[in-house]
């Protein structure tokens, strides 16, 4: 496989579970804001916090209401990082190697690249916001289920395994850092009926709420949050379970190169959760914890990024 | 489906489909009786079917200065063009013989000149040039293939002849819309393509690979190819993909390759993998910094050397610009005779050197009668066609002519033949009107020369026009080989 396509195969991957994210995210925050009054004088700060886009925002936008966010986050074509422009890159990284994948993942990422043109160009109309995301959800579950069912498992599919992986594990500590941060501090509202339903939105952002409850019932504590969304290998999106995958990836790819295989140490994020757990983590504090955990995985595709994909 | 059609006046172009209104030719017959009694807003729909399925398979091209939404589809008529398989296979013959002296003469003008010091062609005209290339002298490719890939323009005159526009030997494209319009119509008339035996077009990848692998300097391993593209933002990038997808090459740029050691390898995850055969989509001028244009990143620096030195074959060979030079065009037919010691079996469009006083003078007298074309310019640009031409339009053309007179030829003006076409838009209920059409058969010239059947049918949409570019409104249509028996209702 030529290296520049194994570029475009990981950044295409990494845009499309980042488009993802931001659809769950602000799904999961609007659904949270329309029952009850928001507490914070802007409810979309914690949501620009996680993306790390506050700057971004601000030189677009004089206030984070829900309009002006969701516009943000979905439409913005200003946002490199809006479910548009998520998209349109994706899509043209995709374009470049129409030949080396399965003409089904083309066709739905081209699909739901031409219906994002003709999305509105600024507002939703509000009333539409809850089907425009429930239908997007289903068309990123569509595209993941066409790469699971299309793609020959060699190196193609491994690039795209590790793109999504390093974006998934990045999205999971950005989210649990930040909510993490909003939610603890107000030890007078743990337990309390906010306070619940802000774990829960939690959850649901990463689609782990329904595998939360299978395993501790109805009881948020955070270090169950903590446990399920870092250390549980069993969970998709959980940091454990994302780390796993993209370096099985990373071993594979090199596994194939009967030569050289680069020294990757494709093990240094698994090993970091492997030897910690809720409790210590949150103990020596799990923001420093985290960004530990974004630093090691982001040196790692750097790593990946020299040995496989730099071109010059 | 209303079928409006003028009256037959002689001088009027041939109507490919009907002899006179309401009465087909009987190869049309099927097609025609089929067309004729179809719901009308039952073929829109097909029409727009059509257009989903080429948007949703990313079937585009890019246009050049067009900032904004860069990717068009080439739009798509639904009615096919229709060629009885007794009238085609003269043409193929004419074809293969036509590019068998084209590659003769390359031979000879990157060799010995054989054809200079006989006086047939002038040398100076040929070496002058802007499609000459000094870095191809001497280099002589695989039995003498120059071209390997050839897209023959073909009109059809009043008469019904066909007769050769114009030869692309560079970098010909369109043939990936003639397999993918085969695609959408096997789902729109799936009956009709049964029932009258067209001839197949999906072979042609694997000639196209079979063709390739042939010209590799080393054939004693298995050759590997790739697809050389100038990048996502060329016009026909689409063609690309698709052909690379179609043989299971890789696709390559520029800045994918890299050569050392007078050889050529492209940057794989696991290190520099050896490239036998370029098929290259890239013009001579960017193909190497190191002999053409330095500022060129899309070819890769020493690949000419490479080529020289018997490490690797590029298809088409560099320097066969020289000879779908427009002004060259006119010595084609005495290339045959020279060459092959044969007739040739297709005529060409009368073609007027104005290098030469005497036809300049003919041709300056009438010039609102001639199609004025730069000899080294392709895909329409610069084309002046006299009778549709404005005052100031020709008076320009004359002085420019009149500056630089080898840079011309002109042409008379072809009554390019019609074929009924949908049309959707504009008053009324839609229905099929005549427009013109040309023909690009391609020509792949392996060890066994072939032909695709048929070739891309382009057609001018709007009504009376000549430009059939896609650059330039132009659309398309799938052209039907048929064999005689299977057309008659």
């Amino acid at each position: 496989m030529l290296r520049r396509i194994a570029d475009h195969l990981f950044w295409a991957a990494r845009y499309l579970e980042r488009a993802q994210w931001r659809a769950r995210l602000v799904d999961v925050n609007y659904n949270l804001l329309l029952e009850v009054p928001p507490r914070a004088a802007d409810p979309w700060q914690p949501i620009l916090a996680i993306t790390g886009e506050i700057e971004t925002f601000g030189a677009h936008y004089s206030q984070a209401d829900e309009r002006s966010a969701v516009t943000f986050f979905a439409l913005e074509a200003k946002n490199p990082s809006s479910i548009r422009s998520c998209l349109e890159t994706a899509r043209f990284n995709l374009h470049s190697l129409r030949h080396q994948i399965p003409s089904e993942l083309w066709l739905e990422v081209n699909r739901l690249y031409l219906e994002s043109l003709s999305w509105p160009k600024d507002a939703l109309a509000l009333p539409s916001v809850p089907g425009f995301f429930a239908t997007l959800r289903e068309r990123f579950y569509l595209i993941g289920g066409v790469i699971q069912a299309t793609m020959a498992r060699d190196g193609a599919y491994d690039f795209v395994e590790a793109g999504t992986m390093v974006e998934c594990a990045d999205n999971v500590a950005r989210l649990l850092d930040v909510k993490y941060h909003y939610l603890l501090p107000r030890p007078e509202d743990v337990g309390g009926a906010v306070d619940v339903r802000q774990w829960m939105a939690l959850l649901r952002s990463a689609s782990c709420l329904e595998t939360f409850r299978q395993i501790y019932g109805n009881a948020f504590r955070p270090a169950r949050v903590v446990e399920l969304l870092l250390f549980n290998s069993a969970v998709p999106r959980s940091a454990r379970f994302c780390v796993d995958r993209l370096a099985a990836a990373i071993r594979r790819i090199s596994s194939r190169d009967g030569e050289s295989a680069p020294e990757l140490s494709p093990e240094r994020p698994v090993d970091l959760l492997a030897k910690s757990s809720a409790a210590q983590a949150m103990a020596s504090g799990l923001h420093e914890f985290l960004l530990n955990f974004q630093r090691e995985c982001a040196a790692l595709a750097t790593r990946m990024t020299a040995a496989y994909m730099t071109i010059d | 489906m209303q079928y409006r059609q003028a009256p037959a006046i002689a001088g009027l172009p041939m109507n490919e489909m009907f002899e006179t209104a309401g009465n087909p030719r009987p190869e049309c017959a099927r097609v025609a009786s089929y067309l004729l009694t179809m719901d009308s807003r039952r073929l829109l729909e097909l029409g727009a079917r059509a257009h989903l399925m080429f948007q949703e398979m990313g079937v585009t091209f890019n246009h050049y200065g067009d900032a904004e939404g860069t990717e068009r589809i080439f739009p798509f008529d639904p009615v096919p063009r229709i060629i009885p398989a007794s009238v085609w296979e003269p043409i193929e013959a004419g074809l293969i013989q036509r590019v068998r002296a084209l590659n003769a003469f390359l031979a000879d003008v990157y060799g010995e000149g054989v054809i200079f010091k006989e006086g047939l062609i002038p040398r100076e005209m040929v070496v002058g040039s802007a499609q000459f290339r000094h870095a191809a002298v001497g280099i002589r490719p695989r039995d003498d293939r120059f071209v390997s890939i050839a897209g023959i323009d073909l009109v059809r005159g009043a008469d019904g002849r066909f007769l050769v526009l114009e030869d692309n030997l560079r970098t010909p494209s369109g043939v990936s819309y003639v397999l993918q319009n085969r695609v959408v119509m096997r789902r729109l008339f799936p009956e009709l393509l049964r029932a009258l035996e067209v001839r197949s077009v999906e072979q042609y990848p694997a000639d196209l690979l079979a063709c390739l692998k042939e010209l590799a300097p080393n054939p004693e391993r298995d050759p590997v190819v790739a697809i050389l593209t100038p990048g996502p933002y060329n016009s026909a990038f689409y063609e690309h993909v698709f052909l690379s997808q179609q043989m299971g090459v890789e696709l390559v740029e520029g800045r994918d390759l890299i050569c050392a050691d007078h050889k050529l390898f492209m940057k794989t995850i696991y290190g520099l993998r050896r490239v036998d055969v370029l098929y290259r989509r890239v013009d001579d001028d960017y193909l190497d910094p190191v002999v053409f244009r330095p500022d060129s990143l899309l070819g890769v620096a020493g690949l000419t050397a490479a080529i020289r030195a018997g490490n690797v074959a590029v298809a088409n060979a560099i320097g066969t610009g020289v000879a779908d030079d427009k002004a060259t065009f006119a010595y084609t037919p005495a290339m045959i005779r020279f060459y092959l010691n044969e007739e040739p079996l297709l005529p060409i469009v009368e073609t007027y050197l104005l290098r030469d006083p005497d036809q300049r003078e003919v041709v300056l007298k009438d010039l609102d009668r001639y199609v004025i074309k730069p000899t080294g310019a392709s895909g329409g640009y610069g084309v002046i066609i006299g009778p549709k031409a404005s005052d100031a339009e020709l008076a320009q053309a004359r002085a420019r002519i009149m500056r630089d007179p080898a840079g011309y030829i002109a042409q008379p003006v072809v009554q390019l033949s019609v074929h009924p076409t949908l049309m959707a838009e504009g008053e009324g209920a839609p229905c099929l009107a005549p427009r013109h059409v040309d023909l690009r058969p391609f020509v792949l010239m392996g060890a066994r020369p072939r032909v695709l059947a048929g070739g891309l049918t382009r057609v001018a949409l709007r009504e009376g026009s000549l430009i059939v570019n896609s650059s330039q409104g132009g659309g398309s249509k799938d052209t039907w080989v048929v064999e005689e028996g299977c057309s008659v209702a």
